[in-house]
């Protein structure tokens, strides 16, 4: 019996797996100061709901935010950077881009470790990894004294050039080790050896920033469970979608800042194998889409961690932490049921960033917020329930809702209330049909020919409306939405990704030493996994190679068909990069190729994952109103009467709407003219007609 | 807010139509990125894609080059001029020639029109730097021209694509012009990509809502933000501004090159005058009137607050005018290839005018444009290298905060060049990426600290070219705050090191060090008004000497904390100085 716990900004959500597919789901409320007390609360309500002993928990898979909070909340170590002489700057001068045009306020966000705890030594490798200036001990014995006398707590090394000669910093490791044992350490060559020296003396301090924070967390978790009785192994998601162990977790929390969404991706990949999905994902507070192709999340090498939300503009980076780790890519824009809507000085009607979040929350929850959101608007027009939300727990108050809606918008826009929160709802779904557009149409791929998964406690409302307007045809409601995420970890496997660089043009690299280096990859993935408890049989091995056309500075993932190098393996290599880059942008080139990176993607496959073929939900999740209810569907007609009817209801034959289907966590929305059936392991499809 | 009216259009439909469009001119430039065959486009984006109305006026803008932002006027005046009533659809017209509108040679205008019902009803536009377009020099950019006929091919306002086909004739003139003919065409070839997508996309928006709602909305767009603008230019002072800055040389020439402004803020508006600004100069620092104005727009735009959409409604109520023959609106054949650094200094100026309107908003003078490194040469092996590397610097302290180090100008929005990656594929080793303490311009809030890089030579002999300015002009501070540290250019180091000019070209061997500064940002305030513990956090932080917050902000202590009485002390003493 498994155990996926969620812990998002308002509700703390907890998945338990019972044998023979049963599923058991509840909510508390996340205790922010700190998430572990809520963490122990959750899974402890789930076993007494479900009457299941502590001792019977054979995992536990976690999605924290504590990397990313601490990170939000600059409450990481005291930490300092050792470096190259003349390039202790590299960590706060960056990539100098700005995230906004024509905004003379902006401010670069403060780097992690301030300059006067940068000390650069004495050493330097040249870039073909020969040794130009050997190390300083000296001035390294001196960095630890200073770092000691100035209490700082975690280290990051990071020499130029150290992806093609590790050395310099193995031994800068040594030599701190040795002479401050107290200090937390993290050399950039451990976390991932690239090229590029901003992104991974970046990466490094994230992690060492990270380190006090998540370890102390990881054991006070560990704890607290034990103390309930509860001993079995915690792992953690990572932002690529895999679960990593909790000593990895506390070695290298960097790998887990965007630990938080990834359940839900993970899960909806799990659940729907084959074909391309758009993932659709709406909270309180923003709206995120990720792109899942034959069955796998869409990764991204890189990304930035930043204060506030990431507009979905590609256009627009810089301005946050840069972490040069693989994660799913994911956009995201501030849309969410609590997002406030307002008129600018212009007259236009806005929805968000603003957000009123889960407390005070939307206008109709009466907690202190009088100005409209998302969720009264929905409310106006009759989609959510009028008495209470979240399964009856949360009292609310339409005439709140009504009231908001006519004082912010309505009266001075001059027009109705049921108008004004249709305005709001095709604001809302426009924004977020932005996010999905980013992970698209910016990548080069076709949304029409995906179908569209939607989950979190929005999405199945707003499924519908940002589907048509990106011309899908086909919307998947993820079974229990509104706990996706911590039930998508229970799909997850353990993994683990390594690095090579390689930087050589494809026609001078020899497929010995190629394979050599695959060689080495793959004993480096078995070692670390055997770690983890997996045997060489139980693991699986996807290798991919960084490509790009000699002279770029950008790559493309290419996984190798087979870890076997030859002349002809290399030619497939090649050609696949040829096929994917003119799927990507557009056209070919008959251009030499450089071969950047060897990647390994090390899998330990977990034998009870959740498989959502046969999960069977307990009763109550599928529980919900019935009756009917005056629903404004269409900004110019009428209001329609439609059926309410409990998930439970939708089996194979397909029910036409206008439907409102409520359950425990969300409610879904059946629009006339279109139908809801049944699909796998309790998701709802919808057919949506093309229009236009 | 009840003082503005609401557009007149349905509001809600109105919101919508604004996401649709500022998504399609998204897309659009998104096309050119996965399209174009170029690194300047590509990784440096040196591009920028609009849409705008049968008029030719921009109604939306992606987020790419913000100097390009205002210079399509002058562009759609001539190709409308020469080719009205002459298109059709798959039509494309392109232009690049300063003197028509354009901006410099390697920038090159694409026009596409959208036809509804036989008439055009908008046009996408797609500017993209090209890597090269002929001339006297490799990328068409030489700072040393003399003539625009040195530059490159000059094209005025030609159709290159024909019911969706290359002109061949024109196609085979450029090829033969240019030094990388397979670039050139590949971005001239994405581009046009990138209008189709967005021909496409707004004929999705006709089918959806018809073209009378359509035209509609984009006029109402235009208004929108014309309506924002006046109403924040309203609650400006009245009266007539001054301010006057400089470039160093032109690089031929050492005498400095004057930029003059006048900013006049009326009811209807404001009107920039650049009466008594320097004539016209021999070097290619010349700046034509649109990218005058475009950068002119551009400085306006950032003393706006409001979130105002990125459209020519805005500039509306802006008129600018700059003499006959000067650097601002030279006349042909002046060359005007380097011209950029003459923007960020129209920038600088109408920054230092702007001051006086809205202190709350404008910062004191950034590093003033980036600098240009160009070392070229042969590999032992006899193979060419050139390494173009663009030092960025900082922004000046703002009213109410500090400035920003390591950051770039913001009429660009530029990256920089990674060490290990320079280092892998040139025969140059960077000794040195760092900020220079005590750089910044003292204030109560205190500029960004420049930024110093070396290089050093591994190839036997190469030729070492340097666009730097700022070295005689230094940034200036505001509101009592000082200038930052000028910026600067070295070779050699030790006793041997030697001060080079701002802008040279010169020889340079295997082992050479070369060494530039950025200058440094102007302070904001008085800096004796600084807090002392934020002029001490600096000097704990290695940022400043104690020595200059002594000097500068009379502040003094020991260890981690000011001596806060002392500092009183000497504070009210250098007051009775000043």
């Amino acid at each position: 019996m498994r155990i996926g716990v969620d812990v998002g900004g308002t509700f703390t959500d907890v998945v338990l797996t019972l044998p023979h597919g049963e599923v058991r789901l509840a909510k508390v409320t996340t205790t922010a100061h700190d998430p572990g007390i809520g963490v122990a609360e959750a899974v402890m309500r789930v076993l007494r709901e479900a009457g299941v002993a502590p001792g019977a928990v054979s995992g536990i898979v976690h999605g924290t935010t504590v990397a990313s909070n601490t990170i939000l909340q600059k409450s990481g170590a005291r930490t300092g950077l050792l470096t190259t002489q003349g390039f202790a700057d590299v960590l706060e001068i960056g990539r100098i881009r700005t995230p906004d045009m024509f905004d003379l306020s902006w401010s670069k966000p403060e780097p992690l470790v301030p300059r006067r705890w940068r000390l650069g030594v004495p050493e330097r490798i040249a870039a073909d990894g020969g040794i130009i200036c050997p190390l300083d001990v000296g001035a390294v014995r001196e960095a630890a004294r200073f770092f000691r006398a100035e209490a700082v707590e975690a280290v990051a090394i990071c020499f130029i050039n150290s992806h093609v000669n590790a050395a310099h910093e193995r031994a800068a490791l040594a030599i701190l080790r040795d002479a401050a044992p107290d200090l937390m350490l993290t050399a950039s060559c451990d976390v991932l050896a690239e090229i590029k020296e901003y992104e991974r003396t970046s990466t490094a301090v994230v992690n060492a920033y990270l380190l006090p924070a998540m370890r102390s967390y990881l054991a006070r978790l560990a704890g607290r469970l034990a103390e309930q009785g509860v001993h079995a192994p915690v792992q953690v998601m990572s932002s690529s979608g895999g679960m990593i162990g909790l000593g990895t977790a506390g070695d290298f929390p960097v790998f887990a800042v965007g630990s938080g969404p990834a359940g839900g991706v993970t899960g909806a990949a799990r659940l729907e194998q084959s074909g391309d999905l758009i993932v659709f994902d709406m909270g309180g507070t923003t709206a995120k889409a990720a792109l899942i192709e034959a069955g796998r999340p869409a990764l991204v090498t890189e990304y930035e961690f930043r204060d506030g939300i990431s507009t979905p503009s590609r256009f627009t980076k810089g301005g946050g932490y840069m972490l040069k780790v693989p994660a799913i890519d994911i956009a995201e824009v501030g849309a969410g049921g609590g997002s406030i809507a307002s008129i600018d000085t212009g007259g236009l009607l806005q929805v968000g960033p603003l957000s009123a979040g889960g407390d005070p929350g939307p206008a109709c929850y009466g907690r202190g917020n009088d100005r409209p959101t998302v969720t009264d608007a929905n409310m106006v027009l009759g989609l959510l329930n009028p008495r209470a939300l979240a399964g009856g727990t949360l009292p609310v108050d339409p005439a709140l809702s009504e009231r908001a809606i006519r004082t912010h918008i309505a009266d001075p826009l001059g027009i109705g209330v049921i108008a004004a929160a249709h305005g709001i709802r095709a604001v809302a779904n426009a924004g977020m049909a932005r996010a999905l557009r980013a992970v698209t149409v910016e990548r080069g791929r076709d949304p029409r020919e995906m179908a569209l998964m939607a989950f979190g406690g929005g999405g199945p409302l707003h499924a519908v409306d940002v589907a048509r307007a990106l011309g899908i045809s086909r919307v998947i409601i993820s079974p229990m939405s509104g706990v996706f995420c911590a039930a998508g970890m229970l799909a997850a496997d353990v993994e683990r990704s390594l690095v090579r660089p390689v930087l050589t043009p494809l026609s001078a690299l020899a497929p010995a030493a190629l394979a050599t280096t695959i060689a080495s990859l793959r004993a480096q993935g078995l070692r670390e996994l055997a770690g983890e408890g997996f045997a060489a049989n139980d693991v699986q091995l996807r290798f991919s190679a960084d490509l790009r056309y000699l002279g770029q500075s950008s790559e493309l993932t290419v996984p190798l068909a087979s870890p076997e190098m030859n002349d002809a393996a290399l030619d497939a290599l090649a050609r696949a990069f040829r096929a994917l880059y003119a799927t990507t942008f557009g056209y070919d080139s008959r251009d030499p190729l450089e071969l950047v990176t060897m990647r390994l993607v090390a899998i330990g496959v977990v034998d009870r994952r959740l498989a959502f073929d046969n999960v069977r939900l307990d009763p109550s999740a599928l529980d919900g109103s019935q009756g009917l209810r005056a629903v404004y569907f269409d900004p110019h007609q009428p209001a329609v009467q439609t059926r309410l009817l409990p998930r439970a209801a939708i089996v194979d034959a397909p029910v036409a709407g206008p439907v409102l289907i409520e359950s425990y966590d969300t409610t879904i929305i059946v629009p006339p003219g279109m139908s809801a059936r049944c699909g796998p392991a309790g998701a709802i499809l919808i057919e949506v007609p093309a229009d236009v | 807010m009840s003082d503005v009216p609401p557009p007149l259009l349905d509001p809600i439909g109105f919101a919508v139509m604004k996401h649709a469009i500022d998504a399609i001119v998204d897309e659009v430039a998104y096309t050119v990125l996965r399209t174009a065959r170029s690194e300047i486009v590509k990784d440096v984006m040196d591009f920028s894609a609009a849409i705008c109305d049968a008029d030719g006026e921009m109604v939306g803008q992606a987020k790419t080059i913000a100097q390009h932002l205002g210079a399509i006027p002058e562009a759609m005046a001539s190709v409308r001029e020469k080719w009205s009533g002459r298109l059709a659809p798959g039509d494309a017209v392109i232009l690049n020639d300063p003197y028509l509108g354009g901006m410099h040679l390697p920038d090159i205008f694409m026009f596409y029109p959208v036809f509804a019902n036989d008439a055009v009803l908008a046009w996408v536009v797609v500017i993209c730097h090209h890597t090269d377009v002929g001339g006297r020099v490799p990328g068409s950019n030489a700072a040393d021209s003399t003539e625009i006929f040195q530059e490159g091919l000059r094209l005025p306002p030609l159709r290159l694509f024909h019911a969706g086909v290359m002109d061949e004739a024109l196609g085979a003139l450029i090829a033969l012009n240019v030094r990388v003919p397979d670039r050139v065409l590949g971005d001239l070839h994405a581009q046009f990509s990138a209008c189709t997508v967005g021909a496409r996309e707004i004929g999705r928006l006709v089918a959806r809502h018809g073209v009378a709602s359509l035209r509609a909305h984009m006029a109402a767009l235009l208004d929108y933000a014309e309506r924002m603008a006046r109403a924040e230019i309203a609650t400006w002072p009245r009266g007539t501004f001054h301010f006057t800055d400089h470039i160093d040389s032109d690089g031929l020439d050492d005498a400095p090159v004057r930029l003059c402004v006048a900013v006049t803020v009326s009811d209807s508006g404001l009107d920039v005058s650049w009466d008594g600004t320097s004539p016209q100069v021999r070097a290619a620092i010349n700046s034509t009137l649109s990218f005058t104005k475009s950068n002119t727009f551009l400085s306006v735009r950032c003393a706006l607050k409001g979130d105002i959409p990125n459209n020519a409604g805005v500039f509306r109520c802006i008129r600018v005018t700059a003499p006959e023959a000067s650097v601002l609106n030279p006349r042909s054949p002046a060359p005007v290839a380097a011209r950029a650094l003459t923007g960020y200094r129209v920038m600088d100026t109408m920054f230092g005018a702007l001051a006086q309107i809205v202190p709350h908003i404008i910062p004191a003078a950034g590093e003033g444009g980036n600098t240009v490194v160009v070392l070229g040469g042969a590999r032992t092996d006899g193979s060419a290298f050139i390494v173009v590397d663009m030092i960025s610097g900082c922004w000046g302290g703002r009213p109410d905060r500090d400035g920003v180090e390591a950051i770039t100008n913001p009429s660009q929005n530029l990256s920089n060049a990674p060490v290990e990656v320079l280092e892998r594929q040139h025969p140059v080793r960077i000794e040195e990426y760092a900020l220079v303490p005590d750089s910044c311009g003292p204030g109560r809030f205190r500029g960004g600290l420049g930024l110093r890089r070396s290089y050093r030579l591994l190839a036997d002999e190469a030729v070492l070219q340097i666009r730097a300015d700022r070295v005689a002009f230094a940034p200036y501070g505001l509101a009592g705050g000082g200038p930052g540290s000028p910026g600067g250019n070295w070779i050699g180091e030790g006793n041997a090191r030697r001060t080079l000019p701002g802008k040279v070209t010169m020889r340079a061997v295997r082992g050479d060090l070369v060494t530039h500064h950025q200058a440094g940002g102007g302070g904001h305030g008085s800096p004796l008004l600084r807090d002392p513990l934020a002029v001490w956090h600096d000097v704990w932080n290695g940022k400043i000497s104690a020595d200059y917050a002594r000097r500068h902000h009379g502040v003094v202590g020991d260890g981690a904390t000011p001596d806060l009485e002392a500092t009183a002390r000497l504070r009210h003493d250098m007051e009775d100085i000043t």
